[in-house]
Order: structure tokens, then sequence, then C-alpha cells
């Protein structure tokens, strides 16, 4: 029993943090329609930030303040530099955005230097649940992953900015013809999408080993995430990132992490196929 | 191409066989065989020239094709297939190179573009994520050698049944290999301009169109994704005998995704200009490399950046194209890039 609300726990956690990334990855697809691959390095860029600065004595929470706020402003300057140019060329945004991701890892390698850093977990504690030890730090991770859901959710379905763009991802030109400014929409959403991926990194920095390629490592499950849960619906992440990291750590702790990973991705492909619209599409429609 | 004076197109083609043809006698024995290696690569381009640039199907896991054809090859010339261990023929493994891996793109193909069939980003995902699988289950299979790999592959032979004369020096592998990727190119540059070649562009433009004129678009897809997994399996075939290993990045996604910029910096739409991408880039990246250090990636990465934005063409299809585009007002074959 207290074995199987810990495997509960570890999946709630893996899922949550899946989905925090993947609900920055799903905003700017539905509504630019942009496959962004350099959502990883946007992470990366997050948890550097922390990196830098503890480097320059600052405490881990005002690192965690901060991420969002400096890859939100990096995501607007890589909208306006190069994403913007190829919005009407679907297939290219992967190519640009995947060179850019490439440039980004290059600069943090330059920058950093290619080994790990540490970044001091500032919640080092754990309580018990059930007999067993957990870390407060992942409960924590938990929360935050809960807050930007609902924050989110808040946003795009309670606020003029939230109508405006649900507008736009239904049909853009009848959106621009009402007078949105469907410019200002993708600037706004591109940088707050980059500002979740870079709270995420941010969030996450403590419990992993911080390297130039820790972002591939949450791309890849968020990006199968939001296709098997559906690009066309908020709620698509969730189902998502819930049957892949629900099957990740069934599958881990059944056989072993390796079988986890393949046996995740070839269920990813056969569902991506059999519902090319994703569990929501099937279940909410649009 | 007009009957009065030879294309532009033509002596383009001529001029760069004809110096590759030609460079070993300028070249030292070691740049002769860097050349060859180079060929490989440009090789495993062109599969992917055929399967992004003609037909639109953004592959991201290409290498996972020139993987299966690096370990099938190494794995019949090494002798390690049960049953065929007496023939470690050369060709034998050529033949599993190309045909597993076109059979396992065919049967790839099968489940991806019948019935609801898989668009543009989504196929692209998929294929991503099935190099990342693949990679995987080679690091984790010990039968091929798990992360070392396979060693000692050797390299290759023209006895009918394995052993006889081994290609070995640099001059004789570098004609080997040109005239192997010449014949390929043209192939793959007759079935790119003859009435299939068009459907497929048509299919790439315009799918749900090309579909209604009555073609079978998927079916179309199928065998281009087949032939091209074919290719890209035989480019894998060759680089093990050059390079004597076969190993799991060989399959996995690094080198699909390099592949894809040598492509889009040479040239997606056109044979030729993804060939000398290849050639291209793995040329820069070993002066460069040196020089540059770390920036060298940082470079490529932006230079790839821009060259997607300005140049959809590449960097060296743009060139051909302004030179083989007819004057002003004629709209050209390849006018439009997709």
């Amino acid at each position: 029993m207290e074995q199987l609300f810990i495997l509960t726990l570890d999946a709630s956690n893996f899922i949550l943090a899946i989905v925090l990334v993947a609900m920055g990855l799903v905003i700017i697809f539905g509504l630019m329609n942009v496959i962004n691959m350099a959502h990883g390095e946007l992470f990366l860029l997050g948890a550097y930030t922390v990196v830098l600065v503890e480097r320059a004595g600052g405490h881990f929470w005002f690192g965690l303040l901060l991420a969002p706020l400096v890859v939100g402003l990096v995501g607007l300057v890589v909208e306006e530099l190069v994403v913007r140019h190829v919005y009407h060329r679907f297939l290219d945004t992967i190519l640009a955005t995947w060179g850019l991701s490439i440039a980004i890892k290059q600069a943090v390698v330059i920058a950093f230097g290619p080994a790990s850093h540490t970044v001091t977990n500032p919640i080092a504690t754990s309580i018990e649940i059930f007999g067993t030890p957990y870390p407060v730090y992942r409960l924590f991770i938990m929360a935050v992953a809960l807050l930007v859901i609902a924050v989110t959710f808040w946003l795009f379905f309670r606020t003029a900015f939230g109508l405006a763009a649900r507008g736009v991802i239904a049909n853009r030109d009848m959106a621009a013809c009402l007078g949105i400014n469907t410019r200002r929409l993708d600037r706004a959403t591109f940088a707050y999408g980059a500002a979740l991926a870079g709270l995420a990194g941010a969030v996450m920095a403590p419990i992993m080993s911080v390297d130039p390629q820790m972002g591939l490592g949450f791309l890849i499950p968020a990006f199968l995430a939001i296709l098997v849960g559906g690009a066309g619906h908020l709620a698509g992440p969730l189902l998502g990132a819930a049957a892949i990291g629900g099957t990740d750590t069934l599958a881990a702790n059944l056989w072993s992490p390796v079988v986890a990973q393949i046996v995740v991705f070839t269920m990813a492909i056969v569902v991506i196929r059999l519902f090319p619209r994703g569990l929501a599409g099937r279940w909410f429609g649009r | 191409m007009t009957g009065r004076s030879p294309s532009p197109l033509l002596l383009i083609n001529l001029a760069v066989w004809g110096v590759l043809a030609l460079a070993p006698l300028g070249l030292g024995a070691w740049q002769v065989g860097q050349l060859a290696q180079y060929f490989t690569y440009g090789l495993f381009a062109m599969s992917l020239a055929l399967v992004w640039g003609h037909c639109g199907l953004l592959c991201f896991g290409q290498a996972v094709f020139f993987g299966i054809g690096g370990y099938a090859m190494s794995l019949v010339t090494l002798g390690m297939i049960p049953g065929l261990e007496a023939a470690p023929s050369s060709y034998l493994g050529i033949l599993f190179a190309v045909l597993l891996p076109a059979g396992f793109a065919n049967l790839l193909g099968r489940f991806l573009f019948y019935g609801k069939g898989l668009q543009g980003a989504y196929f692209a995902i998929v294929t991503l994520a099935i190099a990342v699988v693949a990679e995987r289950l080679a690091i984790n299979w010990t039968y091929i050698g798990g992360l070392n790999g396979l060693m000692n592959v050797p390299p290759m032979t023209l006895g009918l049944l394995g052993g006889g004369a081994e290609i070995w020096d640099s001059m004789p592998v570098y004609y080997l290999t040109l005239t192997l990727v010449f014949a390929v190119y043209l192939l793959l540059e007759a079935l790119t301009r003859s009435r299939y070649g068009i459907v497929l562009r048509a299919i790439r433009d315009n799918q749900e169109r090309t579909g209604y004129f009555g073609y079978d678009t998927a079916g179309y897809k199928l065998t281009a994704f087949t032939i091209g997994a074919g290719v890209a399996g035989l480019a894998g075939a060759v680089f093990v005998t050059q390079f004597n290993f076969a190993s799991p990045p060989l399959i996995g996604f690094t080198l699909s995704t390099e592949v894809l910029i040598w492509v889009a910096l040479g040239g997606r739409t056109m044979l030729l200009a993804a060939f000398l991408g290849a050639i291209l880039v793995r040329s820069m990246e070993n002066v460069l490399s040196e020089t540059l250090g770390n920036y060298w990636l940082l470079a490529l990465g932006l230079l790839f950046v821009l060259s997607v934005v300005l140049f959809p063409r590449g960097l060296i299809g743009e060139i051909i194209h302004r030179l083989t585009a007819p004057r002003r007002g004629v709209v050209g074959r390849n006018a439009k890039p997709p």
C-alpha cells in the first residue's frame, strides 16, 4: 500500500514536471502553429539563470523569480528575430527553432563549460509519508506545476487576453478582421510560453544536474505528451503527460528505465497514429 | 532542356562530377580518404533530399535507416548472421543493408501514411522519437555490441562469397565510392525527373489537391520513403567499410539532425545541392572546428537558422538556382520553394 502510494507520488511528480514543460509548448503550438524545438534550451536557460544568480551570491528564490523574466525576454527576442519570419512556412519553424536550439546550447557550453553544475536545494528536508521519507522540495515542484496550470487556465479562459487568444486559435483571419492585434498576441504568447519553460528549468534545477544536455531529456517526453494528449486543447498536455508519465513510472518500476522509455515511445507512436488529434481531441472535440 | 545549347544545369553537373573525378590528382592520400568519407555522407544526404525535399516528409530519423544499413553490413561481413557465417560477402552485406532499412521503412510507412495519415509536424516528431528509441535499443542489444558497437568491420571485398581482393587503399576506395554515389545520383535524378517525381513534388506542395486528382498520395509517399531508406542504408553500409566500425550513434538522433542540417544548408530540393551540402559542411567542420573550437557549432547553428529563414532553397541550391533559372519573366522549373 505504502509502496503504491509512493509510486503514485513519483508518477505525479514526473507527470507534473512534463506538464510544466509541455504547457509552454502547447500554448505556442496551439496559437501560432509553431513547433518550438528550442523549448528545451529555454528550459536550460532557466536553470542556468539560477546557476548564475547563485554564483553572484544571490539566493535560489531570487533566481526562481528572475528565470521566467529572463527567459521570457529571450523568447521575445527569438520571436522577433527568427520565428515571425517563418510563421507561414510550417515545417520550417521546426528547422529554424532546431537551429536556435543548437546555437543556444553551444552558447551555454561556451559560457559555462560542458560540465554539469549543481544548484543548492532550498528545502533540503524530507517528510515522512507512510513511514517513507519523501523530499519536501518535490512536493514544492508539484505545487508550482499545479499553480502554473491554474494560472494558465485562468489566463486563457477568464481574461480578455485569453478570449482573444482562443479566437485566434479558432480562426486567425477572422480574429484579425474583428480587430484583434494578432501580431501583438503572437509576441505575448511566445514570450509567455518561453517564460513557462524558464520557470520549469529553474524549479527543476535543484533536483537535476544542470548541464547543456538537460533540455532534450524533457523536450521529447513533453512533445510526445502534447501529441498523445492533443495539441488543439489546453487539457491536451495534462492528459498526454498523465499517459506518458504514468506509463513511464510504472514500466520503470516493473522492468527498467530503458524498457520504460521504449514502451512509452512505442505507446505514444501508436496513440498518435490512431488518434491524430490526441486523446483530448477525441474526448472533448474542439 | 532545350536542344540548342547544353543547359546550365548540365554544365554544372559536368563541372562538379568532373572536378570530383580529377580531385585525387591534386590531393594527398589522406585527403582523398577524407573526401571518400564525405561522399558517403553526401549519399546519405541525397536520401533525405528525396524524402524531404521532393516528397515533403520532414524525417527526423533518417539515421535509423543509415544505422540499420551499417549494422546489417557489419553483421554480414563479420559473419555474425546465423546460417551465413560462411559467406561474409560484401555483396550480400550491401543487399541486406539496402533491403532491411527499406523493408522497415515500408512497414513503418504503411502504419503512418495510410488511414488517417500523419501530417507534417507529427511525422517529424514521431520519426524523432523512433530515432531516440532505436539508439536506446542499439545500446542495450548485446548481440550487436551494445554501447561499444561492432569493431573490426572489414573493408569491401571483391570475392563473391567474401574474401578476394580487399579495397583498402584510399585511391580505390575513392573511386569505388564516387562511382557508387554517381550511379545512385543518376538513378535518383532520373526518378525525380520522371512523372513519378512530379507527382511527389505535387504531394509536397499540396497533398489534398493531388489526392483529389486521383493520385494515391499515401502510396507515393510510401515508395519514396522506402527508396530513401534503402539509399540511406546503402550509405550506412559504405560508411562501415570505410570507418571499420558500427556503433549506436550511427542509428541515433544526433546523426539524424546532422543530416538535416547538411541537406537544409545545401539545398533540399536538389539532389546535387544536398550532396554538396554534406561535403561542404563536413569539410568546413574539419577546417573550422580546430580554429573556431566551441564557436564552430554556434556558428553552424546560426548559419542553419539564417539559411532556413532567408534561403529555403539552401545556400548551394540558391546558387545553382540563380545560375540555372531562366531569365526574368519566365517561371523556372524549381522557381517556387516548398
